[in-house]
């Protein structure tokens, strides 16, 4: 008995290794057969709850200037010091300019009250909720993405083999978020440079070793399996020589910019390993340091820091992403008030803008309802309000992107009813 | 050799197959647990010759970071677990009662707070003196992070005083002539609880000396002094932002120039004391707010704080259905106070300290009786950390093996370094840093004031494992061979061990099963 299962973790690793030998014929087989559902969904979480109202400027509303005497963004003069135009009512923060091609070409659009319909300001609630997909609950539960991946798997959506095995999700960062922890397996790498690193376990003698090691416990073997045959894939995957023409014409398209790092990086990590293997369909990112409660700026300050560090990111993943039905999504765990407090900051509030960029999203607008940021229209008067569940605009995503079902969607976010404010958000 | 082996498997496999059984045994046989009531007392702890070694392994990995030689031989020669696990209580007390053996070349972490504003400012001054366009090299090279023989340039003293911080932590987890053991397990436990970030610009002269005068030196006395000396430690009121948050102020035109900053008065209620289930609402944010408004920070005081009264907001505020200030002579600093005891001594704030504590030394889902009974030790006691703690290791939940606990990245360093002996070996601290660092828990960094997770859900993914034996094969590469802990090892892992050279043995020890877990 003992034996045997020694014999399948053995066979499993050295799957593993011949996996990792041929990484790019899963890739090659698909592209030209692509059903219509066989699109990618990243999601990039940005922890702290970042200040929508600074990267959607609602320039042309009337009360937008006058509450945030210190932090508002300039109505638009068509220079670098002053929101860039969208709209009438609407601009883009200068730090994201090299979004707003992407918003011209209409593939970028924005939702600018959208969130949990639970009223908790706690972060760690809201995240909680957020990656659960149950607002006001905090019982343990798997994360959505978590379950989704099964569901993606199990369905064979994007007619890859959907044998139980099939790891369709991935994160980037080795403590597991919450999102994509559960009972189906998931793939994690190491943040920036360490996920080029196989470690000590690519050699199959030291393997053989720790496993005699783990005999006793077939939950650390099989982890360490895991493990080890899934950083050997990444590092192999994301060698420099392994440079195959799409790679070579991304570099040229990075055009002399210097060598992306921190959640750039990450997301050009993660657009290479789900580039090669064709499974992964889900995508995870997360970034902290949106708690702006103090000298938040305006044009320029930390928040404009961040907010072109988010925009080089979202850049990277343009990239990596542009299949007619790959989306990524932009969110926080609720917005920050619609007023400044009393340090130049913003507090914890409700209603957030949500960013949707993909070819098959209806960019170059926003969507859903938005009521101005007169008192009598905000959330307890003020933050903004939730107009739209934030488990609704994932399931427009999950229903024109991945080809799941909305019937799938219901049971994947129990609770959350179809929102058919948001229809406009995908192209038809 | 080989004989001594197969002796020490049988051993191992009989401690290993053995589960501790425990007696239901009554209330009588407990004299020094203070209030008590039989409703208070769980099973005890029944230790047997066959358990015996299993409870010492189990009490020197949870209670310390884990077993040196020295500390290994003093379990096994104490006349129980249990008593060598009350005694290690009791001398973590005494130590947390006196000041912390910092090594000399870190002691500036300890410095007078007034000198520590001082080294901050003049770091300020003379980074202002740097004349435009000369570049300043913020870019320290990791190997000589933890040298401390250079003067530190005015230019540095907050990333040095944030490295001897890191540097403090790293010798007081893994040495015992530095630092009481279990007093460092409670020094992270509280860190954590109130955690700063040490990167946030102004934190950085004070993180370690919050460590040491706010975690470490009420780590076993009241949690309302606990809870105190956080909210007025300059680290915390940088933190989360309390020293700019005033009574609204307008300036010469009428416009309000500054005023309240919600950010502290919710954490201090989120995850301080009541936890989010607690029962306060938005608008008891917003009154604990105001409540503490004019706490601030000063830089010529000796505790770093003040209360400044014309930043205050005047009149009356009701903070969870009390009136505050509930007569006039609380009037002003006295409101903070009273609001702070009132969330010291609420049930929910019991509840979740006892739940925080049998997570952290119990298990991710501790039983909930345990938690019962530590919050009503905690409330009976008015929230004395020494006596729940007591509690908690006289219950039968903490000697029962079938709670287990995941190794987090942090205090595997500390384990493998104490295992190792690694005494003053910087270069070892080095490698720990920077495993923590691929690991996601780099020391005292954790960016948001919710502290690290301490479950295995967050820190065992297969990636995770694969780092984590990377580490241990690194560190311990020609270090000694712990023979020591073989009788603690499995059957299946002694085998392992064994089949390795002796310089490669310390490796698979600390990347064994039963080093893993605890």
């Amino acid at each position: 008995m003992q034996q045997q299962r020694r014999l399948t973790l053995k066979a499993a690793m050295s799957w593993g290794a011949f996996a990792c030998s041929v990484p790019f014929l899963g890739a090659q087989t698909l592209s030209k057969t692509e059903p219509q559902s066989s699109g990618r969904l990243v999601l990039v979480f940005l922890r702290g709850a970042y200040d929508g109202l600074s990267m959607l400027v609602p320039h042309g509303d009337p009360h937008y200037a006058l509450i945030r005497p210190n932090i508002s963004i300039p109505k638009p003069d068509g220079t670098s010091q002053t929101a860039l135009k969208l709209d009438d009512l609407f601009g883009l923060h200068p730090a994201c300019a090299s979004l707003l091609p992407l918003w011209q070409q209409g593939v970028l659009a924005a939702i600018p009250c959208a969130g949990s319909p639970d009223s908790s300001r706690s972060h760690f609630d809201a995240q909680y909720h957020w990656e659960t997909g149950k607002p006001g609950s905090s019982s343990p539960s798997a994360g959505w993405m978590n379950v989704l991946s099964a569901m993606l798997d199990t369905a064979g959506a994007a007619g890859v083999s959907n044998a139980n095995n099939v790891v369709s999700a991935i994160g980037v960062g080795e403590s597991s978020p919450k999102i994509l922890s559960g009972p189906h397996k998931i793939q994690l790498v190491g943040n920036g440079n360490s996920a080029m690193r196989a470690g000590s376990l690519a050699e199959s003698k030291t393997r053989d070793a720790v496993l005699q090691l783990y005999a006793s416990d077939t939950h650390l073997a099989s982890a360490m399996l895991d493990g080890s045959s899934s950083r050997m894939k990444t590092a192999e995957m994301l060698k420099p020589q392994a440079a195959t023409g799409m790679l070579a014409e991304q570099q040229a398209a990075n055009n002399g910019a210097g060598a992306p790092q921190g959640l750039a990086l990450d997301a050009k990590n993660l657009g290479t390993l789900m580039r090669q293997n064709r499974n992964l369909r889900l995508g995870f990112l997360s970034a902290g340091g949106w708690d702006t409660h103090i000298n938040q700026g305006n044009v320029n300050g930390q928040l404009a820091n961040n907010l072109q560090n988010l925009s080089r990111t979202l850049l990277q993943l343009r990239e990596a992403f542009n299949e007619p039905h790959d989306v990524v999504v932009v969110a926080s765990e609720f917005g920050r008030t619609s007023a400044e407090n009393g340090t130049r900051g913003t507090d914890h509030g409700h209603g957030n803008v949500m960013w949707l960029m993909g070819n098959g999203v209806n960019g170059g607008k926003w969507h859903g309802r938005w009521d101005g940021l007169a008192k009598a229209q905000l959330n307890e008067g003020r933050d903004l309000p939730v107009h739209h569940d934030f488990r609704a605009v994932f399931s427009q995503a999950l229903v024109n992107a991945l080809g799941v079902t909305q019937l799938q969607t219901e049971n994947l976010f129990q609770g959350a009813r179809w929102d058919s404010g948001l229809n406009s958000l995908f192209k038809a | 050799m080989l004989q001594a082996t197969e002796f020490n498997c049988s051993k191992a496999i009989k401690l290993l197959i053995g589960v501790l059984v425990f007696t239901l045994s009554g209330c009588g046989q407990n004299p020094k647990v203070i209030s008590d009531s039989s409703s208070l007392v769980l099973n005890e702890p029944q230790i047997t010759p066959s358990n015996r070694p299993a409870a010492q392994w189990r009490a020197i990995n949870r209670l310390n970071y884990g077993p040196t030689t020295a500390s290994l031989a003093a379990v096994q020669a104490a006349p129980s677990p249990v008593q060598w696990a009350l005694a290690q209580l009791d001398a973590a007390r005494v130590a947390s009662q006196s000041a912390p053996k910092v090594p000399a070349d870190m002691a500036s972490i300890n410095s007078s707070l007034p000198a520590l504003f001082e080294g901050a400012q003049k770091e300020r001054q003379s980074r202002a003196a740097v004349a435009a366009g000369t570049p300043i090299n913020d870019a320290q090279p990791f190997n000589e992070r933890f040298n401390f023989n250079v003067e530190p340039d005015p230019l540095y003293f907050n990333r040095t005083q944030v490295n001897k911080a890191v540097a403090w932590r790293l010798a007081s987890c893994s040495n015992d002539e530095i630092e009481q053991p279990l007093l460092a397990r409670m020094t992270e436990f509280w860190f954590n609880h109130f955690n700063i970030y040490q990167q946030k610009g102004t934190v950085r002269p004070f993180a370690g000396h919050y460590a040491i005068h706010v975690a470490r030196a009420h780590a076993l006395g009241k949690f309302e002094d606990l809870l105190m000396a956080s909210a007025k430690h300059p680290a915390m009121l940088y933190y989360l932002d309390q020293w700019l948050s005033v009574s609204p102020q307008t300036n010469r035109t009428g416009q309000v120039v500054r005023g309240l900053n919600e950010n502290y008065a919710r954490e201090l209620m989120e995850l301080h004391t009541l936890g989010v289930q607690g029962g306060y609402s938005q608008n008891d944010v917003k009154e604990l707010a105001k409540i503490l408004t004019g706490w601030t920070i000063s830089a010529k005081s000796d505790d770093g704080f003040q209360f400044v009264p014309r930043l205050h907001e005047s009149g009356q505020k009701t903070l969870l259905g009390q009136a505050i200030p509930s007569s006039p002579r609380f009037i002003g600093e006295g409101e903070g106070v009273q609001a702070l005891q009132l969330l010291a001594r609420h049930p929910a704030t019991a509840k979740r300290i006892s739940q925080r504590l049998a997570e952290y030394f119990v298990a991710d889902m501790p039983p909930p009786e345990l938690v019962q009974h530590l919050t009503k030790v905690f409330i009976n006691t008015e929230g004395d950390i020494y006596q729940v703690m007591s509690a908690l290791i006289r219950s039968e939940a903490f000697w029962n093996s079938e709670q287990r606990l995941y190794r987090t990245p942090y205090d595997f360093v500390c384990g493998s370094l104490r295992l190792m002996q690694a005494g003053n070996d910087r270069a070892k601290w080095l490698q720990g840093v920077g495993y923590t660092f691929a690991a996601g828990q780099t020391i005292q960094n954790w960016q948001t004031p919710d502290g690290y997770s301490f479950d295995a859900a967050t820190w065992m993914s297969p990636e995770a494992l694969t780092r984590r034996i990377d580490f241990a094969f690194g560190i311990a590469r020609n270090s000694r061979e712990p023979l020591e802990v073989y009788p603690f090892l499995s059957e299946s892992s002694l085998k392992a061990v064994y089949k390795q050279t002796p310089a490669q043995r310390m490796g698979f020890v600390l990347g064994s099963p039963e080093f893993i877990y605890k």
